[in-house]
């Protein structure tokens, strides 16, 4: 039986280290591969740490309290007779503190001038098979030399992709071409629930190759804006109807209440599945196009921004995701949110219309495709056949990555967002 | 009928199947091989082994021929074909019998004989010595290839013979059609032509060697060319008929009369009568279909080698052979990087290649920078008096990723480990350049063709 490390997990893009709140398993306690060992505080969330592999928990390295940089070992777990005296030796002898000193470079992806429209929070960028490999994420780091090919290191260097945060599937644990391809295309980040819902059957995705002129496109568009080429549709929306709708359904007794966001995140679901190439990632050669909306929701806080995901919008009613959609924005601002719903989602929404924002651009949050950004719903003047009046207007802004998708795509799928919002009974059916 | 229990049964002694054998038995696995010829395979008994003593002999005759080139004057020689082929049977016996010997060493059963799947864990063999059952809770294929011919011509292994007769026939025709120019038209094509046969080779594509970079089949055609061999692509074989000195070869108007002809045109997967169907093993366009750890559709029976499929090679099958062991020992093996398998064609001049030509990079859309290399400008070629080919390196611009090399020329199938182990590595053009290279070598060429792709080569 095979010995695992236990490693500080990479919760988050910004992460650099973490706290141990709790164990919830104690030295000698069987663990199986998916138990959750300990709960961990990042900068972003209190998240439950998984087992990676199974055996008995021999040794725990770092106490409740203590911190530990990403990739540290915290832990081991193995079966009774195997000798882990070596594995154990090989922790540095204060995990404590050492991330601090370790300065992140600046990840491209996660900085905006509008800073809350870009969420940052993300699991980590790990690939391969964390249980299998003996490097955990993060190994070359500790021992101050990144373990890469040649051609890894370079093709990271013109991606902006930082090697320390990806885990090498190559003997050794060392990384290889396609361990940063995939890093940058996302490809693997993406943890996918453990159950998906009953009530949605086929395919999660479908996997269509690159054509040549896309292939080309992909490859030319991040020499243009690294790593990430963005592109920007803007479009107004007729809110007038919305609102009246929203005041009538809020008015009902023991219905859930609703917000002008969450008529947004059903729309967008409903037309991610018309335009299945908005709801779509980059991978190493194909375009991943979704066949689920699962929707992350940037949520403010006050010390930056997380997108908790909101999964199989597309599948559920404008109630359910207003109750869905408030708990999670909820567990969010109390940083409780579980792991799972941190990750995987397939395309987002940054709504800063609380903040009397009339438009803006965010950024997108690879491996999603597109973002959209939507500001407040605004009375303005209006002229129509009756000549000039008052409008309730919304402006919408999406931000597409434009090696999986061109404008016309982005400028379609907006305008189907904004025919769901002026005629928002389609909401309902 | 006895019932033998082993944890594994090989059927077939190709380098697929015993290197399997012995890395199964390396990991502690009893194993049972089961082979209806000798040990070895085609490799060391039909193909890989007596072509090359073949080819040896051929650069021998070559090499006397230019004597003078060398101030050694010979007063006329004289080279005889059938020694060549028995010199070229006692190295394959002799290979043949290190199979046997490591057999032994390692404790492997020999089965002689025809082996049948019978069930999922049981194959059947129908030997000299009667019939056998084998049961093993995992089972290798490794049963190889046989040569395919075209439709409508058929191999007598007299007047139209294949790779199997080619090794065999102690006697030289005077004049031979060789039909197919890939790694074993070339090189068949070099012996008769060493030896004095009148060759003409017949390919339906527009090049020779055509799986190989055009400036790689540009460069042997004009060689071949001008030692006389002639040289027709772009033709169709409609037939092959008895007639004229031996056979009459019809190319749709045009018709060559030979003694000979060899057929070349590629090779088929020898799974007829191995009772696949019976077990439901799915196959694809003839071949096994295999997982990346060589198991077959039906789970506990592997395949590997030329019967799963391109490339038909024997450094393949080992490389698969191990995969396949591993597995089943429970080990998780690396899978076989088909993207990096050298491909070798030994010829005058050598050919060796890895990786994407050039036209294949540039349609994948890579773009692409280029590094030549010829061997004029060798000065260890121009020493050993073989200064034909060039080495050719094609990589990405972007970041010197390594994408392919072609090498023709001296040593060639010896020069292209350089950069297997530089792309197992993932190394780039950089690595290389930094990698000094002594002096004087044949190797030296890579290493400037490494710098003529940075545009930075000294010696050109």
């Amino acid at each position: 039986m095979a010995v695992t490390k236990v490693v500080m997990p990479k919760l988050s893009d910004a992460m650099e280290s973490g706290k141990i709140i709790k164990w919830l398993k104690k030295e000698g306690d069987r663990v199986q591969g998916g138990d959750i060992l300990a709960e961990v505080e990042t900068d972003k969330a209190d998240v439950e740490m998984e087992a990676f592999g199974g055996g008995v928990l021999r040794k725990i390295l770092v106490p409740a309290g203590e911190t530990a940089a990403i990739g540290a070992l915290i832990g081991v777990i193995a079966e009774p007779g195997d000798d882990i005296a070596a594995v154990v030796a090989s922790a540095p002898a204060t995990p404590a503190g050492a991330a601090s000193a370790a300065a992140s470079p600046p990840r491209p992806a996660a900085v905006t001038p509008s800073a809350p429209a870009a969420p940052v929070a993300r699991p980590a960028a790990v690939v391969g098979a964390p249980a299998a490999t003996p490097a955990g994420p993060g190994q070359g780091a500790q021992v101050g030399r990144v373990k890469a090919s040649p051609l890894a290191k370079k093709i990271a260097a013109q991606a902006g992709v930082d090697l320390r945060l990806i885990q090498g599937s190559g003997p050794g644990g060392r990384i290889i071409r396609r361990d940063v391809e995939a890093a940058g295309s996302g490809a693997g980040a993406v943890a996918m629930p453990a159950a998906a819902p009953a009530a949605v059957a086929g395919a999660e995705f479908e996997d269509v190759p690159l054509t040549q002129i896309r292939a080309a496109i992909a490859r030319r568009m991040p020499l243009s804006k690294a790593p990430v080429p963005h592109f920007y549709v803007t479009s107004e929306v007729a809110m007038d109807r919305a609102w009246e709708l929203r005041e009538q359904l809020n008015a009902l007794d023991g219905q859930p209440k609703i917000s002008v966001n969450d008529f947004v995140i059903r729309a967008c679901a409903l037309a991610l599945l018309t335009h299945p190439g908005v709801n779509a990632s980059l991978q190493a050669d194909a375009i991943r196009v979704y066949h689920r909306a699962h929707i992350g929701i940037a949520v403010a806080l006050d010390d930056g921004l997380i997108t908790p995901v909101l999964r199989d919008c597309h599948a559920k009613p404008l109630g359910q995701i207003a109750v869905e959609a408030r708990d999670l924005v909820e567990r969010a601002r109390n940083r409780k949110l579980r792991a799972q719903e941190l990750s995987g989602a397939t395309f987002s929404i940054s709504n800063l219309g609380m903040f009397d924002v009339a438009e803006f651009s965010a950024i997108i949050n690879p491996p999603e495709g597109a973002i959209l950004a939507v500001g407040s719903v605004r009375r303005v003047p209006v002229v129509d056949e009756t000549g000039l009046g008052v409008g309730r207007r919304m402006m919408l802004t999406i931000s597409c990555d434009h090696r999986v998708m061109d404008g016309a795509m982005g400028a379609r799928f907006l305008q189907d967002v904004k025919r769901l919002l002026e005629e928002p009974l389609r909401l309902l059916v | 009928m006895a019932t033998h229990k082993f944890d594994v049964a090989v059927v077939g002694t190709g380098p697929g199947g015993y290197v399997s054998a012995i890395r199964c038995a390396q990991l502690g696995l009893s194993v049972a091989t089961v082979e209806d010829d000798r040990p070895g395979g085609v490799c060391l008994n039909w193909g890989c082994i007596p072509t090359k003593a073949l080819l040896r002999n051929a650069e021998v005759v070559n090499l006397m021929s230019h004597a003078a080139d060398f101030g050694i004057r010979l007063n006329g020689f004289e080279a005889s074909y059938p020694e060549a082929v028995q010199r070229s049977r006692r190295v394959a016996d002799r290979m043949a019998k290190g199979v046997e010997f490591l057999f032994r060493k390692n404790k492997i059963t020999l089965f002689p004989g025809r082996g049948t799947l019978k069930a999922k864990n049981v194959v059947e063999v129908k030997g000299p010595g009667g019939a056998e059952t084998l049961e093993a809770r995992a089972i290798i294929l490794a049963t190889g290839s046989e040569p395919k011919s075209l439709p409508g011509v058929t191999i007598d292994e007299k007047t139209v013979i294949s790779s199997n007769g080619a090794v065999r026939n102690e006697r030289s025709p005077k004049s031979i059609a060789v039909v197919g120019a890939g790694a074993v038209g070339v090189e068949f094509a070099d012996v008769f032509a060493s030896y004095g046969v009148q060759v003409t080779i017949l390919e339906a594509l527009p090049r020779i060697v055509p799986v190989e970079d055009e400036e790689v089949s540009k460069e042997l055609a004009r060689t071949f060319t001008r030692r006389g061999i002639t040289i027709k692509t772009g033709v169709k074989v409609a037939s092959v008929k008895p007639g004229g000195p031996g056979a009459v070869v019809d190319l749709g108007g045009e018709k060559l009369e030979v003694e000979q002809v060899l057929m070349a045109v590629g090779r088929a997967a020898k799974v007829a009568g191995l009772g696949l169907e019976g077990l439901g093993i799915q196959l694809e366009r003839g071949f096994v279909k295999a997982s990346a750890t060589m198991e077959t559709s039906v789970k506990g029976i592997y395949a590997i080698g030329d019967m799963a499929g391109a490339p038909l090679l024997a450094h393949k099958a080992m490389a698969e052979g191990v995969v396949a062991a591993e597995a089943i020992a429970g080990k998780s093996p690396r899978p076989v990087d088909y993207g990096n398998v050298p491909s070798c064609t030994y010829c005058r001049p050598q050919i060796a290649s890895i990786g994407s030509t050039e036209a294949r990079a540039r349609e994948a859309g890579r773009d692409v920078s280029v590094g030549r290399f010829p061997f004029t400008a060798s000065g260890k070629a121009v020493a050993l008096g073989e200064t034909e080919g060039f080495v050719k390196v094609v990589a990405d611009k972007g970041t010197g990723e390594i994408l392919g090399v072609h090498i023709i020329g001296p040593e060639a199938t010896e020069m292209i480990h350089e950069f297997a182990v530089g792309r197992t590595l993932e190394a780039t053009l950089e690595e290389i350049i930094h990698t000094i290279h002594a002096h004087p070598t044949l190797s030296e060429a890579a290493l400037e063709a490494t710098l003529a792709a940075l545009g930075q080569a000294i010696h050109i």
